[in-house]
């Protein structure tokens, strides 16, 4: 059954949670709008619209994720993913993909060719992509026998590194700090935490220096100078990861 | 000799081996063993040429008994030789594999003696790395041809993928370039490796617990440039293997001029980047888009074209096929467009069964249109217009004519031609030509070239 409504010139304010979203797309189901804008804490000082406050209601806000659920999991999946982004326009953009979802049905999630549901995909497929390199490219270091890495992604990647990490470390602790954002995951005694997190300055020891030295001679004998293509080696791993990467941080010497 | 050391020379010594791939099975973890495996397969650094390193790849010696003329590690080449214990093998691994920079280990090794020792010292390794360090992550290991099929299967059950490289293209080039190996020592584990695995999938779906024997299936791989072979006999090749022994992998590699000899191009000779990239196009063509080989090259022309990618060159020569209504056309067709991968064909079947696609919507779900717009129609009208020079244009394929910049000094910069540009491009820069003039010389004639063909 669609829902008429009409694009009006209020904007949402919100605490920023995500029971918070949920409740500004309750909000607008009530009063039969789309807002021009969704506007977390902290932002929205020159907005031009009318500024309405949506106050956090955990009772709307079970309303709507039942909803979703209802929905599947692709439709859930993308709005939670999507959630993680740091873009601000996000909470306009999902939510106005939740309301094309529940007026054209689960299969709406299929309609890349849709401005609405392609600009969410859009913003999951960035959120996962992000999550994918650091998959790749982050970096533990063995102190006081626990792994510690130290990431600076754009998004709030934590939650899509756990179960990757907690699989393939499964009897190991580790913790890893986003200096974005400052959160860190901490794994202990085969517990998860989220963690918020100032610094992460951990001693210097000598045997994981010479660890990360025999990476590096290991990681230069691999390098066939004739085929030398700096862009390619960009393509996949951008500059923006290198400040993390063991081998890339420093220019190497040659031993 | 110290392990960094050690570490150092085997590895400089396994980089010409071209698979580092980690993909084709899917592990979760489980407590009281390190590791898993991702299907898609995990990169974890990417050297300044641009490869990535997924495993750690080394030779377990190069000491090699072996004197193919191709190789670094020859009997005759004068190099450092090294060999790690299993134990430091093992030991590396795992430090390796729990700071997140590997995903698993790459194992081949030299001829240390003869192919049965090296492949059973080969084993202890991998059997220490799994049954004492409980290993769970992604090992590849190299078969030794000649070596006993039931050492083989020994190695089959410790690893996740096999590999034996066929190395050459054609017997004959075997013969006189690797005389110790023969063909039929390479395929005959080929053959091996092929029916075991198999025979082991069957086993695994009746059993859960049944050993698996190289979940990942087999690889090989085959050096371009260094013998008289043409791309088609090639890409034959290439079927042939795919379907007889259903291998999951062909890779190539350009050859690279390592040692002096009278029977291989000189030392100064350019790889064939460009053309080791086109195989690999084409090898995508064959797994992922449904074409055949026969399709992709004929008699008359056995070469792939330089200028133009294996798809276009198809699409240039099959003009009655366009245009493909994207709203209507099956997968198989849509990928058969210059443009339209497998992601988009599968994005388009999805989307369209909500909404008729346009150039809009195209381009929203995020078809690189550039190319495939002169293929399709959308509601049976063709969404662009343009001459045929405009259509040449755009089909060029830009990687031919790519040139760089390289820097001499602080301030001075001289325009180069990329390493993977046409040989064409590379042979005007060595009589002189500034490297922006020839390619756009050597542009304009492919320009010229194919309008006249289309």
């Amino acid at each position: 059954m669609p829902y008429p409504a009409h694009v009006s010139d209020t904007a949402y304010c919100y605490d920023g949670s995500f029971t918070g979203f949920l409740c500004c797309v309750f909000e607008s189901y009530t009063r039969r709008e789309i807002p021009s804008a969704v506007l977390g804490p902290g932002e929205g000082q020159t907005t031009l619209f009318g500024l309405k406050s949506i106050p956090t209601d955990p009772a709307h806000a079970k309303r709507v994720a039942d909803g979703l659920t209802r929905l599947g999991p692709m439709v859930k999946e993308r709005v939670m993913i999507g959630f993680l982004s740091t873009e601000e326009e996000k909470d306009l953009i999902l939510l106005r993909f939740v309301r094309c979802c529940f007026d054209k049905g689960p299969r709406a999630v299929q309609m890349l060719g849709d401005p609405d549901v392609s600009a969410a995909f859009a913003l999951e497929r960035s959120i996962r992509n992000e999550a994918c390199h650091f998959t790749e490219l982050l970096r533990f270091e063995e102190r006081d026998g626990m792994l510690g890495a130290i990431i600076h992604p754009k998004n709030n990647v934590l939650p899509m590194l756990r179960g990757h990490f907690c699989s393939r470390l499964p009897d190991e602790d580790f913790l890893i700090f986003d200096a974005t954002h400052g959160t860190a995951l901490l794994r202990q005694h085969g517990r998860v935490q989220y963690l918020a997190m100032e610094h992460y300055n951990p001693a210097s020891d000598a045997d994981e220096l010479n660890w990360q030295d025999l990476w590096k001679r290991f990681f230069h004998a691999l390098t066939i100078e004739e085929r030398r293509n700096a862009k390619a080696q960009m393509n996949h791993a951008p500059k923006r990861f290198w400040q993390d990467m063991t081998e890339m941080r420093e220019p190497y010497a040659g031993l | 000799m110290d392990l960094a050391e050690k570490l150092e020379i085997l590895a400089d010594s396994a980089k010409y081996d071209v698979a580092c791939t980690s993909s084709g099975v899917e592990r979760a973890g489980k407590h009281g063993s390190l590791g898993s495996c991702a299907q898609a397969g995990i990169c974890h650094a990417f050297t300044p040429d641009g490869r990535c390193v997924s495993l750690l790849k080394v030779l377990y010696s190069n000491a090699c008994s072996y004197d193919c003329s191709y190789c670094v590690n020859r009997r005759s080449n004068d190099r450092p030789r090294a060999t790690f214990t299993p134990q430091e093998l093992a030991e590396l691994t795992i430090g390796f594999y729990r700071r997140n920079y590997i995903e698993g280990l790459f194992l081949s090794s030299a001829v240390l003696g003869t192919p049965d020792r090296t492949m059973e010292l080969m084993i202890e390794a991998l059997r220490i790395l799994r049954e004492e360090f409980h290993f769970n992550g992604y090992i590849h290991a190299k078969t030794i041809p000649g070596a006993d099929p039931l050492l083989v299967q020994r190695i089959g059950l410790l690893a996740d993928r096999l590999s034996v490289n066929i190395e050459l293209p054609s017997e004959v080039s075997l013969n006189q370039l690797a005389p110790d190996k023969k063909k039929t020592a390479i395929l005959r584990p080929m053959g091996q490796i092929a029916v075991q695995s198999a025979q082991s999938k069957k086993e695994l779906a009746v059993y859960k617990n049944a050993p698996a024997f190289a979940p990942a299936g087999q690889s090989t791989q085959m050096i371009i440039g260094a013998t008289p072979e043409t791309d088609r006999h090639i890409m034959d090749l290439t079927e042939g293997l795919y379907k007889k022994y259903a291998l999951k992998r062909v890779f190539y590699s350009a050859y690279l001029p390592v040692v002096e000899d009278r029977r291989l191009p000189a030392l100064n000779f350019q790889p064939p980047l460009l053309r080791e990239h086109r195989l690999y196009q084409a090898d995508w063509l064959l797994r992922y888009y449904g074409f055949h080989a026969s399709e992709l090259l004929t008699e008359e022309e056995p070469n792939f074209d330089p200028y133009l990618d294996p798809k276009c060159t198809w699409a240039v020569r099959h003009p009655a096929f366009f245009p493909v209504e994207v709203n209507t056309a099956s997968k198989e067709e849509l990928l058969r467009v210059p443009g339209i991968g497998p992601k988009s064909a599968l994005r388009i079947l999805a989307a369209r069964r909500m909404q008729k696609l346009g150039m809009p919507e195209l381009k929203r779900i995020g078809v690189v249109l550039k190319r495939a717009q002169y293929f399709i129609t959308c509601n049976g009208h063709a969404p662009a217009h343009a001459t045929r020079a405009e259509i040449a244009g755009a089909l060029l394929d830009p990687k031919a004519f790519s040139v760089g910049v390289r820097q001499l000094s602080l301030d001075e910069f001289v325009p180069e031609a990329l390493p993977d540009a046409a040989p064409a491009v590379h042979r005007l820069a060595a009589h002189g030509v500034a490297a922006p003039a020839a390619a756009r010389m050597v542009r304009e004639e492919a320009l010229s070239c194919l309008t006249r063909r289309m």
